[in-house]
């Protein structure tokens, strides 16, 4: 481990993007998980959206 | 649009023996590619008695098509067809699709979808990621395309684990 202290400016670590722009360290979170958490992750996913789109709805036109 | 319940939908399918693969974006998320996906697409076996037993699931779900005003109900000859039935139902947007690709079927994909264990003893079919890949480029459309690179780099983290 980098001891901070004694480099007062270190250089962060390279993001784990692919030539494609992919983030595989989002995928590997994904593939450490089971099918089973995999579909509660998309589910609250949608649920996200569909709260905001609930508020969106609710805002008044002006 | 309805709330999305994903495996409420997938829990009715599977506890009244409909037989079905998981395709599409929901594949891929369950096969570990972190892509979002607003719908749910299922190729079915279209023999009369699977057709009969996932009309009854739909008919719990209240599905309607969704882009026909006239709030049309699936019937048997449309899941009997190899056409798409794109549905809203009570718990989000179902894509019951009688074939995929060039034609193929569920018998076609049968192999290439191992079982996926989704908790509380539901286990479904899913396509894997392989055969995803070849869909998604063949569709060609842009959404599809879109999807590639993280399809690709998904399958890739899987074949190190192996």
């Amino acid at each position: 481990m980098t001891d901070v202290f004694a480099d007062p400016d270190p250089v962060p670590c390279e993001p784990d993007i692919d030539e494609n722009g992919v983030d595989l360290a989002q995928i590997r979170e994904m593939l450490d998980l089971t099918p089973a958490d995999r579909l509660l992750v998309i589910q609250n996913l949608a649920d996200s959206i569909a709260d905001i789109r609930a508020l969106n709805e609710s805002r008044p036109v002006r | 649009m309805n709330r999305a319940r994903y495996a409420e939908v997938l829990r009715r399918l599977a506890a009244n023996d409909v037989e079905f693969i998981v395709v599409g974006m929901m594949a891929g998320v369950l096969r570990g590619a972190p892509l979002l996906t607003a719908d749910l697409d299922l190729v079915h076996r279209r023999s009369a008695d699977n057709v009969s037993r996932l009309l009854q699931v739909l008919a719990g779900l209240d599905a309607i098509y969704r882009h026909d005003p006239r709030r049309l109900r699936p019937r048997e000859s449309h899941l009997m067809s190899p056409g798409h039935q794109l549905l809203a139902t009570t718990h989000g947007d179902l894509d019951c699709l009688g074939t995929v690709g060039e034609g193929q079927t569920y018998e076609d994909l049968l192999d290439r979808a191992p079982q996926l264990n989704l908790g509380e003893g539901m286990s479904v079919r899913v396509i894997d990621l392989p055969t995803l890949i070849e869909l998604k480029e063949k569709a060609g459309r842009p959404k599809d395309l879109a999807a590639l690179p993280v399809l690709r780099a998904t399958l890739s983290e899987t074949l190190k684990r192996l």
